[in-house]
């Protein structure tokens, strides 16, 4: 019993949902839920760490209909972190080209947007969008989990 | 035509085919031989649904066998044997006019073949000890010879020499067992033996049925006296292992049928247990060693030792309950080893000839280099994917009838049959499935590992589909399989004159094998038809389900495989039959004992990075090697011992001449 006494205890820690985000500045092309793959292309691992709080009890993604996936064949969509680095931008390609269309690419972080920090860095190829298209980009040097999900429900209209 | 006639044309068949082979030019050996087997097999199918009918007078030839003369008589029982040698037979004969055409098999072992075919058509024709001893015997060297078809390997070698020490030593205990019988009931014929069993004390009774399944034990690969099955039957050439895996192991249980349950049963109710607890064990640790097993014809010679055990097990069903005193399930428990056997025939016949095909085609048998071969072979695919499925014992597949009827005979013998059978029999239930579950393992590895995905080796990948004779053999055999799985009902009328004829048949209601499976007395029914109509329509159903969808589906992109990001996928990323097993093997590892070494090898300069991990495992048959390796030993010390006693000098050996017979004299004063 000791599981559901640690649930009791604990209760509903999840923040009270903010009001739902105007206009989406992405497509809207999922009809259900967003299932998403997770591609570190070169982060620092900051932008890890908020990706992993915006899933957590306190923040819950899941409750606006976004869900991380282990693979891009089950993924409509992926969240990109990090400056695009050489040896993973082939990577970046084939995972891009393994989600199947209809797809949405998100760039988080500054790094994914502009190479912030990193830019000019000798094993750095460019931003994400020199790689591969990108539909939707979380500013920020870190993203905080608030600011991830207000980009995430206007993605799934949530 | 009568018992004499047909009797007379086979042996003039086989004298001729084996004749007809040694004369042949060598361009048209492959034809003639596989003419020969085959003839020699359809004879054996018409001699047997002939004594199926019924009314074959004995034959009794005094001049040919010295002092005893050769008796042949054929009832149901033994036709039903001798339709399954047959037929196997026929398919064989088909299969190896186009094996032989590589040039895998020589002109001796080709010409033996119509013999043993013959031999092994003899056995259960057999009226008494003497004629019984002498196929049996012949049938056993014949076998020998054929296995011993590429001697130039040393693996061949080993294996003849396993197979003929333990065949050998099965005949000494059948001749030991029979001979006491016959001694103690003062006749050698079948039928004055049978006359006489009842009045034979207990212990002789007892003792000769231990020697007897000893011996008909080891020939059908029974636990612990089943290690030379594994190495003999997949070093013989593709033909010959579907020959002594689908027929010769039968006559094992043949022996057992006839011999203990029929001639000396029915016995007291440890026999039925001894003869279950033996086919569990066989079953279990046959499909154990299949499951775990990397070489596809020794996975497929495990699975021969597995399918033994359940008919081991349901004839010790079958015996126990006719001694308890439930003849109605004995009954399901009877038809369910008969079915059995003719339905594993059918499979392991198809399963043997395919991995031939895929020998031949290879020059390999180990899984772990197969894959691939479903778009180079697509027959030989489909030939190992039905026998497959017929081995993994699920619907559809032709060993699905007999575990049915096995599962509800014991299911069923619950609440009448005392304490005995109500402990037992839960047991045996907790076997047959653990068997059947590991043995589905065991096939999917087989069928999945060999055969699809991609090839591991340049051999695989330069695989071809075999010729037209290897794929209609193969194709007959399929036939065979999909009717026992779909219609049983075709044994039925066999069957219907064979259970009569067995103590755990005779005088009760027979389970009905008509296109409803009924057992009356116990209330089980089961259509195979409508389970296979079923899964048909199922089918039908969700492929066009998809298509209709597919409809609305975006048009199809030519896109790289997705392999994690980690480039392309390549053949070495795939299972291997190892791998696929190696849960297994680490769940049963205290029956396995496997023998592994792991060694990890650290840069000098740098201890925490890895350069080379070496990792070996080899896996042993535990029985073997903790039950023979001792007994081999202390032979092998007994016989430096009495080398001492050899020194070569003729002097010595005219002493020990003088000594022998001055001791016969004083003995026999």
């Amino acid at each position: 019993m000791g599981l559901f006494a640690a649930i009791r205890r604990v209760g509903r820690i999840a923040e009270p949902a903010p009001p739902r985000p105007e206009s989406s500045a992405a497509p809207t092309l999922v009809r259900g839920s967003l299932q998403l793959r997770h591609v570190d292309a070169g982060s620092c691992n900051g932008c890890e760490i908020e990706l992993g709080g915006c899933f957590s009890p306190v923040y819950d993604a899941e409750r606006y209909g976004a869900r991380l996936v282990a693979s891009p064949r089950h993924a409509d969509g992926l969240l990109v972190t990090g400056v695009v680095t050489r040896n993973m931008a082939q990577a970046l390609r084939d995972t891009v080209e393994a989600t199947p269309q209809p797809r949405v690419v998100i760039a988080v972080g500054d790094c994914a947007r502009n190479c912030g920090e990193f830019a000019g860095g000798y094993g750095v190829l460019g931003p994400v969008s020199d790689v591969v298209a990108v539909d939707a980009e979380v500013p920020g040097c870190q993203p905080t989990p608030t600011e991830i999900i207000h980009v995430l429900r206007q993605v799934t209209g949530r | 035509m009568s018992g004499p006639v047909l009797a007379a044309v086979l042996a003039a068949v086989t004298v001729l085919a084996c004749l007809a082979v040694l004369a042949a030019p060598s361009r048209a050996l492959p034809s003639v031989a596989g003419a020969g087997a085959g003839v020699v097999g359809a004879v054996g199918v018409v001699y047997g649904v002939a004594a199926i009918s019924g009314g074959l007078a004995p034959v009794s030839v005094g001049w040919l066998v010295p002092l005893a003369g050769l008796r042949l008589a054929a009832d149901a029982t033994s036709g039903l044997f001798m339709v399954v040698t047959g037929a196997v037979g026929v398919v064989v004969g088909i299969y190896t006019a186009g094996y032989a055409a590589h040039g895998h098999m020589g002109r001796t072992p080709l010409s033996v073949l119509p013999l043993f075919l013959a031999c092994m058509l003899g056995v259960p024709l057999a009226d008494s000890v003497t004629t019984f001893l002498f196929l049996w015997e012949l049938m056993a060297l014949s076998s020998l010879l054929l296995v011993l078809a590429e001697a130039r390997r040393r693996e061949v070698r080993d294996a003849g020499v396993w197979c003929a020490a333990m065949t050998h030593l099965g005949f000494v205990a059948v001749l030991v067992g029979l001979v006491v019988f016959a001694a103690a009931a003062g006749a050698e014929g079948f039928p004055e033996l049978s006359a006489s069993a009842a009045s034979l004390s207990p212990a002789t009774r007892s003792a000769v049925f231990l020697l007897t399944v000893a011996g008909f034990g080891s020939k059908a690969g029974l636990v612990p006296l089943h290690a030379w099955l594994p190495r003999a039957h997949p070093e013989a050439p593709g033909p010959v292992s579907a020959l002594m895996s689908a027929a010769m192991v039968n006559l094992g249980i043949y022996g057992i049928l006839r011999v203990d349950v029929t001639l000396l049963g029915p016995g007291p109710r440890w026999w039925g247990l001894a003869l279950l607890a033996a086919g569990a064990v066989t079953a279990v640790y046959g499909v154990l060693q299949a499951a775990v097993a990397t070489d596809l014809k020794r996975l497929l010679a495990y699975s021969t030792s597995e399918n033994m055990g359940l008919i081991c097990v349901a004839l010790g069903t079958a015996m126990l309950l006719t001694a308890s005193g439930i003849p109605a399930v004995a009954a399901v428990a009877m038809t369910a080893a008969l079915v059995h056997l003719v339905g594993h025939a059918a499979f392991k016949s198809l399963g043997f000839l395919a991995a031939g095909a895929v020998a031949a085609a290879t020059g390999l048998r180990d899984l772990d280099a197969f894959g691939g071969l479903a778009p180079r072979m697509p027959t030989t695919t489909a030939a190992f994917g039905i026998a497959a499925l017929g081995a993994s014992g699920l619907p559809l597949g032709c060993g699905f009838v007999g575990e049915w009827l096995l599962l509800q005979s014991l299911v069923h013998a619950l609440p009448a049959g005392g304490t005995m059978v109500a402990l037992v029999m839960p047991l045996t239930v907790g076997v047959v499935a653990l068997t059947t579950g590991l043995g589905t393992a065991a096939m999917v590895k087989a069928f999945g590992v060999g055969f699809l995905a991609r090839p591991r080796s340049a051999e695989a990948e330069r695989a071809s589909e075999v010729g037209r004779a290897m794929a209609v053999g193969m194709g007959l055999a399929a036939l065979a399989c999909g009717v026992l799985a779909v219609a049983p009902a075709v044994l039925a009328p066999a069957l219907s004159r064979v259970l009569p004829e067995l103590p755990a048949g005779a005088g009760t209601p027979q389970p009905r094998l008509g296109a409803l499976l009924r057992l009356p007395g116990v209330g089980g029914s089961m259509s195979p038809a409508l389970l296979a109509l079923g899964v048909a329509a199922g089918v039908l159903l969700a492929f066009g389900a998809t298509q209709w969808r597919a409809r609305r589906r975006p048009a199809p992109r030519t896109a790289e495989l997705w392999a994690c990001g980690g480039g392309a996928l390549t053949a070495r990323m795939q299972y291997t039959a190892t791998s696929f097993a190696e849960p297994l093997q680490r769940v049963f590892d205290g029956v396995l004992r496997p023998d592994v070494e792991l060694a990890v090898t650290h840069y000098s300069q740098a201890p925490y990075l890895v350069a080379k991990v070496t990792y070996r495992s080899r896996l042993r048959d535990t029985v073997e090697t903790s039950l023979y390796t001792p007994v081999i030993r202390a032979v092998a010390a007994a016989a430096r011992i009495a080398r001492r006693a050899h020194m070569g000098s003729i002097h010595a050996y005219l002493a020990y001449g003088a000594a022998g017979l001055i001791v016969a004299l004083l003995v026999a004063r």
